[in-house]
């Protein structure tokens, strides 16, 4: 008690922070409010943060929309299928791959199992992602790519 | 070669290997060697769980009503599981942290090891809710020979190097007469140690554990022991993760540049590998087939799970860039990958109502009451 006594003897300005104190009545627990327009405000909110399209209704396609550019279709084949494959919509080569009947064996779908791992015969790829499974010369993960060219492509096991 | 805390030399981490080089001083993660072991780190942390946010409320119900032999089942795998897990909570700090010598790496292998104790946590927490005393199902691990045979195959590889290190750092390499016994320490035979214990842990990560996940989530796939299936299908996803971590270990080394010496191991050890492999198949058979002695379930019986055995034998070597063994070519138990995937994986903590979420919150009731000592 005595040395808390002396201590304000000190300081008679009695305690301060560490910066000039401001007699400020306006004491507020939360920000006050900033009063505007509320049509402008509204036209910033959909300009800045609204996407043209309601996220929730169900979208034609998958892909970004690069503006002005044709999605592109990349052709793809697989040794020991004849069917004709193409990738178009879908967000990766495992998704494209599945929804054409071609099983890919899988597990964690985000590129660092390594599961799907597949042999790149001819062609190229984009990783969406950057894989952390191991990848040999000449293997892709399709899980985490798309298509940059037509591919040929030969399956696992 | 005594082991250094903080080795005060002064070196360019870069220019050494992933172990046997000089010791880890400063633990900087801004710049690394292999970049891979930061982004196993950093993914490792983002898949932090704990798990009491799993409810199993419904498990002990669901437990009462399995016939004997589904229990039998049941309680084995987790057994077994817990073993695995006992062994991978501490292996790779005390076998690998002494010789590792780049700091992401040595990083990786305690966010590692620390997240096999968090599996080994929640098996105690299954085995706490459908058991009234745990001890029973605990002191089996240690007498049932079933698990102990296995244990001795998973753990003498780590053994070996361990205490080969502890002679090499006690005295070097050289010949030396200790307790009137005549040892050899030599680097080259440690590093081959070294090769076949990764190897080996490979495997514990890639098949070993995948007979029980499969029995796991064959009960949930009927709707039973879901909260279990849960917990499993989050260790399940952090096995994926420390498998990928062995693996990228076993083709750095085996591209020689990392260690050349660590090259020509990998390859001398070829066939030494693979026969750890098929050893390890064929044990995970037999504990198919001690697994089903009184009785298979709806689903899985001892013939699929083992071709299932043969099937990621197959996967794991040739991600290692090995030949496959087995003729199985397809998956007996495809919906088993629905279970693996990463992103159906959901913890909601709120969900559990733990208070623990709570950490960090703040209470944001205001009323006049707490201004009541207040003076200006």
């Amino acid at each position: 008690m005595l040395a808390m006594k002396d201590k304000d003897q000190d300081n008679p300005e009695g305690f301060q922070l560490d910066s000039d104190y401001h007699d400020n009545t306006d004491f507020h627990l939360e920000s006050p409010v900033i009063e505007a327009d509320s049509a402008v405000s509204e036209i910033l909110q959909t300009e800045l943060f609204l996407p043209e399209q309601n996220p929730e209704s169900p979208e034609p396609d998958d892909q970004l929309e690069l503006l002005g550019l044709e999605k592109p279709i990349h052709a793809l084949t697989i040794e020991g299928v004849s069917e004709p494959l193409k990738f178009h919509f879908a967000n990766n080569l495992l998704e494209s791959l599945e929804a054409q009947n071609i099983h890919v064996p899988y597990q964690c779908r985000e590129g660092y199992c390594g599961g799907c791992r597949t042999d790149l015969i001819e062609g190229e790829v984009a990783y969406l992602q950057e894989p952390m499974a191991w990848i040999n010369e000449g293997e892709i993960l399709p899980c985490c790519c798309v298509p940059k060219t037509a591919l040929r492509l030969k399956l696992k096991g | 070669m005594a082991y250094q805390t903080f080795n005060k030399k002064k070196f360019d981490a870069f220019s050494q290997p992933m172990f046997f080089g000089e010791n880890v001083n400063v633990s900087r993660y801004d710049t690394q060697k292999y970049k891979i072991f930061e982004s196993l780190i950093e993914k490792q942390l983002s898949f932090f769980w704990r798990p009491e946010e799993v409810d199993l409320s419904t498990d002990r119900k669901d437990f009462v009503n399995l016939p004997e032999h589904e229990k039998h089942i049941f309680l084995s795998n987790l057994k077994y599981q817990t073993l695995l897990d006992s062994i991978q909570g501490r292996s790779p700090n005390v076998a690998l942290l002494p010789i590792v010598s780049l700091p992401e790496l040595e990083t990786w292998i305690e966010t590692w090891s620390f997240s096999e104790t968090i599996h080994s946590r929640s098996y105690t927490h299954i085995i706490r809710n459908v058991i009234s005393d745990p001890a029973t199902v605990f002191n089996d691990i240690i007498e049932n020979e079933f698990i102990t045979k296995r244990a001795e195959s998973v753990t003498k590889y780590y053994d070996a190097l361990i205490a080969g290190v502890s002679l090499y750092q006690s005295f070097g390499e050289g010949t030396h007469t200790i307790n009137d016994e005549k040892v050899t320490v030599n680097l080259r035979d440690l590093k081959r140690r070294l090769y076949l214990t990764m190897a080996s842990v490979n495997v514990l990560e890639a098949i070993r554990f995948y007979v029980s996940f499969a029995c796991s989530f064959a009960f949930a796939e009927r709707a039973t022991m879901e909260g279990n299936a849960k917990i499993i299908k989050l260790i399940a996803r952090d096995e994926a993760l420390h498998l990928t971590g062995t693996q990228h270990m076993l083709q750095i080394w085996a591209l020689g540049k990392d260690d050349p010496e660590m090259g020509e191991i990998a390859a001398e050890c070829k066939s030494e590998v693979i026969e750890i492999f098929r050893e390890a198949a064929e044990q995970e058979k037999e504990w198919a087939q001690y697994l089903f002695k009184d009785g298979s379930m709806i689903g899985l019986n001892q013939d699929i799970l083992g071709q299932y055995v043969e099937y990621i034998t197959n996967q794991r070597l040739a991600a290692i860039g090995f030949d496959t063994i087995f003729s199985t070519k397809q998956n007996p138990l495809p919906w088993i990958n629905s279970w693996l995937v990463s992103d159906n994986v959901q913890v909601a903590p709120q969900e559990a109502e733990i208070s623990s979420y709570l950490v960090g919150a703040i209470d944001s009731e205001v009323s006049v009451d707490d201004f009541m000592d207040f003076e200006l």
